[in-house]
């Protein structure tokens, strides 16, 4: 589905991606986890397509997409949906509108514009919005809903979209943790019902663990470890997150026993023992 | 902690800067104190009272004639007529001006961060800003009643000019106004809507106008208010409506006419206020 090879990508001031080697295949389900700073909203941005790399190559079913057409690039786009941390919809739009913007990259503008007026497919928006768990919620102001049905509605417009690819960065870090790991969960079932490749950027590390069976775990911008959650280690891990306060603070509580999801999620260090 | 002595040392006393501000602002008073000749004497001296007083009497009372009635309310319809359909075309004027400025659309931010246009194609795309930008500066900086002026003795005397004046002027006021607008857009929304494949049309359609809407509406409304007192001066110089009359009434010495025609000004201007708060209140 997807070949980095080793992709660099640098901005004016930094570097977030130093020579990132990763390669994803088709319906896997993939965790990315990694301190702050370390490349990963970079590298779901590459991953989309909204960036394109200073160095380095990106496979996407094959074929080079720094040899893509503008129109090329738009199609490839309609077969990755995107959710994005928050605030990436337009809140003034009405709920079925923005669901339906999954349709965009298929739609006429003539389409797209009459929609606006009158809405096309509402079932289909409507399924999706049942799918997600907020059926009532078609014909609401986007920016009325909560954090966590404005997420809902993201999803929505990604399950509109019918992609082969759903990247997530940072879905859940806006909501309470019983609603990420519902989210999550939503995110991981819908994905294997269509057979979705789905990656996930998590700042949780235990989400990470008890949710995918194949994590990768970033820094400074290169691979770290690419491993099947039981065989990351505490140390693996510490070394991960070495000198940044906010993480190493919570791999400290998951190692206190501290369980911030319930029983959603089974004990972080069991997996090891 | 000789160091931190050291820096406050190095900025400005504040005190100076306020006391130069000051002293600016009162040079600059007495400056265009004197340049313009007000002379208070003149207008609060015995002799220019009673001129003052004399003329005020003369508008009164107001001719209520049914012929004067009726080129009041004439005059009226004609004047909210320009200020209609000139706020109407400035609208139509603005609004591609505006896109053509907007260069989050043409060639920079996050739509472009993927494939940033090059050579000859960055070329055009910033001279289409440019060239935008330059059309809206001459159109807002040259004053309605010049563009009146102008269009008189392009297109003769009437409201028709009127209207090409004011769709004029304010379409560059407003083209600058929905620029600034298109300028704050949230660029988070954009980028998801890029994400689904969609071109930038259609992101303009669901990500961008959705955004600006509002915004817009508010600015051509108040925009239409101002309008209105504009359109009542427009025919001083030909350009129809209220001060064609009121430039009449004033040459032949007919004060009671006048003050009618002022009255019509009120009441139209007021009229106007009123259904412009009220549709901002809808709309927006």
């Amino acid at each position: 589905m997807y070949r980095l090879e080793r992709v660099r990508k640098t901005f004016p001031d930094a570097a977030a991606l130093d020579g990132l080697t990763l390669t994803v295949h088709r319906g896997e389900h993939v965790a990315v986890i990694g301190p702050s700073g370390a490349g990963k909203t970079t590298l779901f941005r590459i991953l989309n397509l909204a960036l394109r790399p200073t160095a380095g190559r990106l496979l996407f079913e094959g074929r080079d997409v720094g040899g893509l057409s503008d129109a090329a690039l738009r199609r490839a786009r309609t077969r990755i949906g995107t959710i994005y941390q928050q605030q990436h919809l337009v809140g003034r739009l009405r709920v079925v509108h923005n669901v339906l913007a999954g349709n965009l990259g298929r739609w006429s503008t003539l389409r797209a514009l009459t929609s606006l007026i009158s809405p096309r497919d509402v079932d289909a928006a409507a399924a999706a919005l049942a799918q997600v768990g907020i059926p009532d919620k078609l014909h609401a102001r986007t920016d009325e809903l909560s954090g966590g049905q404005q997420q809902r509605v993201a999803i929505a417009r990604v399950l509109v979209q019918d992609p082969d690819v759903i990247l997530a960065d940072e879905p859940v870090s806006s909501v309470d943790p019983s609603l990420a790991v519902t989210l999550v969960s939503l995110l991981r079932d819908l994905s294997a019902e269509s057979r979705k490749t789905l990656l996930v950027n998590l700042h949780s590390v235990d989400l990470a663990l008890n949710f995918f069976p194949r994590v990768v775990g970033i820094r400074d911008g290169r691979v770290r470890f690419d491993l099947r959650p039981q065989a990351i280690t505490p140390a693996l891990l510490e070394e991960l997150y070495a000198g940044h306060a906010d993480e190493e603070r919570q791999l400290a509580q998951l190692k206190d026993g501290y369980d911030p999801f319930g029983r959603a999620c089974r004990p972080l260090f069991d997996l090891g023992a | 902690m000789t160091g931190g002595g050291a820096r406050v040392a190095a900025v400005p006393r504040p005190r100076t800067a306020g006391w130069l501000t000051a002293a600016a602002f009162v040079v600059l008073l007495v400056w265009s104190y004197r340049g313009t000749q007000i002379d208070l004497g003149a207008l609060v001296g015995g002799e220019a009272m009673r001129q003052i007083g004399g003329y005020l009497a003369k508008l009164f009372p107001p001719d209520l004639s049914a012929p004067t009635l009726r080129a009041a309310g004439v005059g009226a319809v004609e004047t909210f007529a320009i200020s209609f359909v000139g706020s109407l075309l400035a609208v139509l004027i603005a609004f591609p001006l505006a896109l053509a400025t907007d260069r989050s659309l043409l060639y920079r931010g996050v739509l472009y961060e993927g494939r940033p246009p090059a050579g000859a194609r960055r070329a055009v795309r910033v001279g289409v800003y440019a060239g935008a930008k330059a059309v809206l500066n001459v159109l807002r900086t040259i004053p309605e009643i010049v563009w009146a002026l102008l269009f008189v003795f392009m297109v003769g005397l009437g409201p028709f000019p009127g209207v090409l004046a004011l769709g004029f002027h304010t379409g560059g006021v407003l083209g600058k106004l929905f620029g600034e607008v298109l300028e704050d857009v949230d660029p988070r929304p954009l980028e998801a809507l890029q994400s689904t494949g969609a071109s930038r049309l259609r992101i303009l359609l669901y990500g961008v106008l959705p955004q600006a809407m509002p915004q817009f509406v508010a600015y051509a409304l108040y925009r239409w208010e101002v309008n209105i007192r504009a359109a009542a001066i427009m025919g001083l110089v030909g350009a129809g409506g209220l001060g064609q009359r009121i430039h009449f009434a004033i040459s032949l010495f007919l004060e009671r006419e006048l003050l009618t025609l002022i009255l019509a000004i009120y009441v139209i201007v007021t009229l106007v206020d009123a259904l412009s708060a009220y549709l901002r209140s809808k709309l927006v």
